[in-house]
């Protein structure tokens, strides 16, 4: 028994002083703080940081090279919780999403002929541009779909991509895989988009799709906030004005313009509040509101749009929330 | 000595340890997918398997059997084998920090891997002279990183071939190692 | 042909289908009602308009100016007014800037620029000039800008001038008719190049499917006494430049290098009689011989066509279309550019238009890759076409790199013999563009 403990424990003693030894000569430095914040790292080496996986931007961000905030699949959480281990402060960075500007579906924009190649967008853009008619647009062989880490993206029956929003995580791998160059990142509140990229005019757009923007400018003429802004025949929508209210949408003449949001209210007028200051019934573009001055004003439910620039102005916080207002949202395929 | 060069190709081709008898499956499956770590691995195994052989045969012969302590022979084998590796992981994170972090866990498993324990046993168990051990263990070792090597080239070829989803990953992993495992049932006939 | 060269590795024997135009002389095409002339007819960065709406111009008169070094200038074929100048369909699919000039129909012509009295001694900085000038660009289809082909750096030294009159691609005889009616003009274009360089003796390379080409070319060679006509095996893609540089001269062009590395300089015979009558009469290029060609066409004609005449023009010219066509091809069955109209101009590399009925086009869904290897056997720049396909597809670019994605001239020898349909050629260019972003740093 004796001699079995003895061995035993020789043996124990004489490799715990070679290695005791060896970890002397073979000194490695490691920052211990990598393994901490590859462990709150999402882990899905997408590269939306800038580096080529998480354990790379460990290791950037224990050499202090990265800023915290870099990783946006993670977010704000995995900000803070990066920014604890380093002990410095993290800066929110706001959720942007993938947009697809292409409406342009197997219905409404057709190809040139058969293709029968490679089935990769970035492959089938070579042969003449891509087997679409409209040289702008989506040519839904799924070569977004197929690079997202996410599986956020996916072309559906239609032939055009359609993001999901839950699942999106704005890492951008898609923007720069689309050869037309159609994804763009948003802000997460921008849900109103122009599905069209087509810069061209009137007929030259009809000719080749019957959802593109043709140019008309009724929505530049329409929006409540001055958020249209036209590039040459191509509208635009500029994210910083935009409310998403939704109403380029609706005079929009083909339907280039996708409406994500599901639910808005009418406005209304709590008429103790309301000093009749006139402020509303001003910048309501629809002309929804109605009053004399001083006295309480009311808002027109039937023109309502829902826009809510009229709660914006109140001064005294007097307009709130009144009926659903219910418009199907319009995506870019029927 | 021609009896030393039989027990050489024997361990290396015809009773390979990976591919006859199917020990150390975990690293060959795990670093094989491409050459480069494939390579790397095998000279950490090398160097263990040679190293852990040789001690153990000091530890059995010298210490373990005169004092009738057949029986402590698993747990002594297992620390000794453990120290080496333990030694080998600081050796290539000092020498090369890419392979250490290429081959990652796989490296402190090898403490684990069946093949070198199982190596050090076999030597016992055929009550190997000092030279064989050597001659076996280097053997074991080179057959050990053959199949490796050999594996890992057919794995870089599959890896940009059109798979069937049903077999896409291990599946066909295991599929071909079990081809060369046939195919190096041939070498069978080869020493009697 | 007794003696007749051909090069080492690989290619590839498509049936030639010649001889639906190859006897037939080359005939003037009646001038359409407009022209579309693209102002990007070349590699390079496109030409700058110099005309607008309304503007009137005369046949040979510039309406668009180079761009930078590797750029071409181009000229009105005809005389005309200016209907717009816009995007405009284009044979590479996709619009492109253009100059759309309404046919006045009295083809007048402005003051051609001033011949050279001595052709093939003039100083070579002066005749570069006129070429670019001239709008000249390589007319085998590369459209290359030839002013540029024909400056190589001054640390390469050329010694070998070699005109490719191999016409290798099926159905096409554009260079074979100009070869057989005016083997002056392009021997005494061979003559002004050799002058550039100072040297005394050039080749031409001619498949031996045209007799009666090597026959004219020979004779105007010997009168020149600084010719050689080689007679060439026919073998696709003998025509490629690389391939006819190792035919003739045993000279390997090196991987990532282009033939002025192994001291040559290649020009297709149409560009020679082209750079001849920049130089002997002063007139720019703006027009060339178009083979209108296949089963899908009434009449095959050899067209001598002005550039910016629609393709819809010719087919016309040529009976029109003989039922519904399958597919529309400008240039050769091997490397041409599949059209999906026929409102798309004739540019200035433009050898052929073929139009095959719907009976003639074979084509699948890509099948899995057999390992067959048939690939790897055509391949003329010896490649691994389904490496390399395999590799890019499994996203690995720096391989593809390895295994010589750049050194693939597209000939498409090894999507004409895959069984199994795989887009070799397609997965090849899309590896190269993928090379090149990661060379560049992408």
């Amino acid at each position: 028994m004796i001699e079995a403990v003895v061995v035993l424990g020789g043996l124990g003693l004489v490799a715990a002083l070679g290695l005791s030894l060896a970890s002397l000569r073979f000194r490695v430095e490691v920052d211990p703080r990598v393994e901490a914040i590859e462990a709150v790292l999402p882990g899905a080496n997408c590269g939306a940081c800038g580096y080529a996986g998480c354990s790379a931007f460990a290791r950037a961000l224990a050499g202090g090279e990265a800023p915290p905030n870099a990783c946006i699949p993670g977010g704000p959480e995995v900000a803070r919780a990066v920014a604890e281990i380093l002990g410095v402060e993290a800066a929110d960075v706001a959720r942007r999403l993938a947009v697809v500007h292409c409406g342009g579906t197997r219905d409404a924009a057709p190809d040139k002929g058969i293709y029968q190649g490679v089935p990769d967008c970035r492959a089938a853009v070579l042969v003449g541009g891509g087997p679409k008619l409209c040289p702008y647009g989506c040519l839904g062989l799924g070569t977004c779909e197929r690079v997202c880490p996410f599986h956020a993206i996916r072309v559906g029956p239609d032939g055009i991509p359609r993001v999901d929003r839950q699942r999106c995580t704005g890492c951008g791998k898609c923007v720069g895989t689309c050869p037309k160059e159609l994804i763009e990142l948003l802000p997460e509140d921008n849900r109103v988009h122009v599905r069209c990229a087509n810069p061209l005019r009137g007929k030259a757009v009809g000719a080749v799709c019957s959802r593109g923007c043709i140019g008309c400018r009724r929505c530049e003429k329409a929006c409540p906030f001055g958020a249209m802004a036209m590039d040459g025949a191509l509208a635009r929508i500029d994210p910083a004005p935009c409310t998403s209210c939704g109403v380029c949408a609706t005079v929009c003449p083909t339907g280039a313009i996708e409406d994500l949001v599901e639910v808005r209210y009418r406005a209304r007028i709590d008429a103790e509040a309301c000093i009749g200051c006139t402020k509303c019934a001003r910048v309501c573009p629809v002309d929804a509101i109605s009053g004399e001055k001083k006295k309480p004003h009311a808002v027109d439910p039937d023109r309502c749009v829902g826009c809510g620039r009229c709660a914006g102005e109140c001064p005294k916080g007097a307009i709130g929330r009144g009926e659903l207002l219910v418009r199907a949202p319009r995506e870019a395929a029927g | 000595m021609a009896e030393l060069g039989l027990l050489f190709v024997s361990s290396v081709l015809v009773n390979n340890f990976v591919l006859s008898r199917f020990l150390g499956i975990c690293p060959f499956l795990g670093v094989s997918k491409r050459t480069e770590t494939a390579v790397g691995m095998s000279l950490a195994v090398l160097f263990v398997m040679t190293v852990s052989s040789v001690v153990t045969w000091f530890i059995q012969r010298l210490v373990l059997g005169p004092l009738g302590l057949e029986y402590l022979q698993t747990i002594a084998f297992i620390l000794v084998i453990a120290a080496l590796v333990q030694l080998v992981e600081m050796v290539v994170q000092y020498t090369s920090p890419a392979l250490h972090q290429a081959l990652g866990i796989f490296l402190p498993l090898i403490t684990t891997n069946c093949a070198v324990l199982g190596l050090a046993v076999l030597n016992v168990q055929k009550g190997h002279s000092f030279v064989q051990t050597v001659v076996f263990s280097v053997g074991a070792a080179l057959g050990f990183g053959l199949a490796l090597v050999l594996f890992s080239g057919i794995r870089e070829r599959v890896a940009v071939a059109d798979v069937p989803r049903p077999f896409q990953g291990t599946a066909i992993a295991l599929v071909t190692a079990g081809l060369l495992s046939l195919a190096f049932m041939g070498f069978a006939g080869l020493v009697k | 042909m007794r003696g007749a060269r051909t090069f080492r590795r690989g290619g590839v024997h498509p049936p030639e289908e010649k001889h639906h135009t190859a006897g037939k002389p080359v005939e003037g095409a009646p001038l359409p009602e407009r022209l579309v002339v693209p102002l990007s007819q070349h590699i390079g960065a496109p030409a700058r308009p110099l005309v607008k709406k309304g503007d009137r111009v005369l046949g040979g008169q510039a309406i668009g100016e180079p761009v930078g070094f590797v750029s071409a200038p181009v000229h009105a074929p005809t005389s005309g007014k200016v209907r717009r100048v816009e995007p405009a369909p284009h044979p590479l699919g996709t619009p492109q800037p253009a100059v759309e000039i309404e046919v006045d129909g009295e083809d007048a012509w402005g003051e051609p620029m001033e011949p050279f009295d001595d052709p093939f001694g003039a100083d070579p900085e002066a005749v570069r000039s006129r070429i670019q000038a001239a709008g000249i660009v390589g007319m085998g289809g590369a459209t290359f800008p030839t002013h540029v082909k024909l400056s190589p750096p001054p640390e390469l030294s050329i010694d070998t001038v070699i005109l490719n009159g191999a016409e290798c691609e099926p159905y096409l005889t554009a260079d074979h008719r100009l070869m057989v009616e005016a083997p002056g003009a392009v021997i005494k274009g061979l003559g002004v190049i050799l002058g550039l360089f100072g040297l005394e003796r050039g080749y031409i390379g001619v498949e031996e499917n045209k007799p009666d080409a090597i026959e004219a070319l020979e004779r105007e060679a010997r009168a020149s006494g600084f010719a050689e006509v080689v007679p060439l095996k026919v073998k696709y893609p003998q025509g490629a430049e690389k391939q006819l540089i190792q035919t003739i001269t045993g000279r390997e062009v090196p991987s990532g290098a282009l033939p002025m590395a192994v001291g040559a300089v290649v020009q297709n015979v149409g560009t020679a009689a082209a750079i001849w009558e920049a130089v002997s009469r002063g007139r720019p290029l703006v027009e060339r011989v178009v083979t209108v060609t296949g089963a899908g066409v009434r009449e095959p004609r050899n067209l001598l066509v002005r550039v910016g005449t629609p393709v819809g023009h010719l087919v016309a010219l040529c009976g029109g279309l003989a039922g519904e066509p399958g597919k529309v091809i400008l240039g050769g069955p091997m490397m041409g550019l599949t059209q999906h109209t026929l409102d798309v101009p004739a540019i200035k590399g433009t050898s052929g238009v073929l139009v095959l009925p719907r009976e003639a086009v074979r084509t699948a869904p890509e099948g899995p890759c057999i390992r067959c290897g048939r690939c790897v056997e055509a391949c003329p720049m010896g490649l691994s076409p389904t490496t390399l396909r395999a590799l890019i597809h499994a996203d690995l670019v720096a391989e593809a790199d390895e295994w010589g994605a750049l050194d693939c001239i597209e000939c498409g020898s090894c999507s004409f013999v895959c069984p199994a349909f795989v887009a070799l050629v397609q997965s090849i260019r899309y590896a190269k563009g993928r090379v090149m972003a990661l060379r560049r740093g992408g």
